[in-house]
């Protein structure tokens, strides 16, 4: 039984992992708890709503339960969502909670990480977070939920997309103060913020030395309700204006609809070829090509360092109820690390990749980011590919490319620093790694189609 | 809950609810007095395309 190592903090019980599947294994602290949510029917109701990860249970004894929750294809973590996906998060907490109260239950506890992104939309993961409400208490997973949610989330709409990765250097979210402090001064004239944020930081210091030990602290349900409820509006109500702004890249690029085309049917012709059933489109944008290959495969994962476009790839799939598609932020020249306790609660962008297994790793429009921009030379980048995936489907633009002839400008006196960037040292260093499958000149373009297969290990 | 608590849920943040809850009260009260006033303006807000209800909606699975 190997404990998942982020699931230490609830003593009701924790997640571990045997013979490649995820289970939860529930504490007898927690039994009389998960007995009443089972009998009452609250989790099939959650599993009705799309709210809560379904499970089946696989054995009940005196000093364990075992239950088996269905299995995510690949995880996302907070720091990880678009603004659109992270305000979704942040309403689903509220809305189960919200919900739960109804039904004389309540959440324990509000993390950002008992959220995943399954099947395209939001979903809570941790099962035993769930508890019996105890009448008239205030809810006391409230401050998480703003650190984790509420505080990031009027970062970003205030200072931009950054902040949305909050978590990753603070994984037990942000101090309000510090929310207070970047908020304008204007901030506290709208009541949630100043509640949510400027009234709980102000009380967050006060412990128990100063209030009566014996005071029970009141709070009526239908209060608490209310205060969900206008939290819940308020989030749902936030836009950010980097995505508003947002325009699509593919308006922008170099070249004209007959390559485009030429190159999306490329795309689907190679992954057939090579039977690919999982992809990540590294770079992937708003999902273009991604969205191409749906019909052929399982899941694929879209990747991008442009907040903005992902959360565009996002809409498009709640749109158009598309759950094959996973959407994910991510800065290949700084992918998320593994963090956390012993560095290994969560795992890293590249590690859950590996473990994801696809089987076509796509890389479109991107070397000459990695290799001009990045200064990252073609033998690392090739080794980096090579360990994601056997197949790898990546596009060459030449020098004489008009995106690639913008950035070699720029690097003015340091041009000829870069002199080795053209397609041949391109496919020689990366053969090393791979054998060439296949290429394809784009017609119209100055741009060549690779398809390159890893050389066994 | 029968087992002590695993993270601090803030006991100022567990008072400060009450205040909360009242602006909250005032807030859904004037929200609710403004979609009145602009539902006799005619002025009815369009569902978003794409809101967090709209990814729930209709899936078989779930149905």
């Amino acid at each position: 039984m190997l404990r998942h190592p982020s699931s230490y903090r609830d003593p009701s019980g924790f997640m571990y992992k045997e013979n490649g599947l995820y289970y939860r294994r529930i504490n007898p602290v927690f039994f009389k708890e998960y007995n009443q949510a089972k009998s009452e029917g609250i989790y099939q109701k959650l599993f009705d709503k799309g709210w809560l990860i379904p499970h089946k249970e696989i054995s009940s004894s005196d000093d364990k339960i075992i239950i088996q929750p269905e299995q995510l294809g690949f995880i996302t973590y907070p720091y990880e969502w678009s603004f659109t996906q992270y305000k979704h998060a942040a309403q689903l907490t509220l809305r189960i909670q919200i919900f739960l109260l109804e039904n004389d239950f309540s959440l324990k506890d509000a993390s950002a990480f008992n959220i995943a992104f399954h099947k395209g939309k939001a979903i809570f993961i941790d099962t035993l977070s769930i508890e019996k409400y105890k009448e008239n208490t205030p809810w006391r997973a409230l401050k998480q939920f703003n650190e984790h949610f509420f505080g990031p989330l009027l970062l970003a709409q205030k200072h931009g997309g950054s902040f949305l990765k909050t978590l990753q250097y603070s994984i037990n979210g942000i101090d309000l103060k510090e929310v207070k402090r970047q908020l304008n001064f204007t901030a506290r004239f709208n009541p949630i913020i100043y509640s949510h944020i400027h009234l709980l930081s102000k009380f967050q210091d006060k412990n128990q030395d100063e209030t009566d030990e014996n005071k029970e602290i009141h709070l009526s349900k239908a209060s608490q309700i209310k205060m969900l409820k206008a939290l819940e509006q308020h989030i749902d109500a936030m836009t950010s204006v980097e995505n508003t702004e947002w325009s699509s890249y593919y308006n922008e690029i170099n070249y004209q609809e007959t390559s485009f085309q030429i190159k999306k049917e490329l795309i689907k012709e190679w992954c057939r070829d090579v039977n690919a059933a999982k992809v990540i489109d590294l770079g992937g944008n708003d999902g273009t090509f991604a969205k191409e290959l749906l019909p052929q495969t399982d899941q694929i994962i879209v990747s991008d360092i442009d907040q903005p476009a992902i959360d565009q790839c996002y809409l498009n799939m709640l749109r158009s109820k598309e759950q094959k598609i996973i959407p994910m932020v991510c800065d290949l020249m700084q992918p998320s690390p593994s963090i956390g306790f012993h560095n290994s609660e969560r795992d890293s962008f590249t590690s859950r990749v590996i473990n994801f297994k696809p089987d076509v790793s796509m890389a479109l429009a991107l070397i000459h980011h990695i290799t001009l921009t990045g200064n990252v030379p073609f033998e690392m980048s090739a080794a980096y590919f090579a360990q994601l995936s056997k197949y790898l489907i990546i596009e060459f633009p030449d020098r004489t490319d008009s995106w690639v002839t913008y950035i070699l400008d720029s690097k003015r006196e340091a041009r000829h620093l870069f002199d080795g960037y053209n397609s041949s040292a391109f496919a020689k260093a990366y053969q090393k790694e791979f054998k060439l499958i296949k290429s394809e000149k784009i017609q119209g373009t100055e741009r060549t189609l690779f398809l390159f297969e890893r050389h066994e290990r | 809950m029968n087992y002590p608590f695993y993270f601090d849920a803030g006991l100022g943040a567990m008072i400060a609810q009450a205040a909360i809850a009242a602006l909250a009260g005032f807030v859904l009260f004037y929200k609710t007095v403004i979609a009145v006033i602009k539902g006799w303006l005619g002025m009815r807000k369009e569902k978003k395309n794409g809101s967090f209800d709209s990814s729930y909606e209709k899936d078989p699975e779930n149905n």
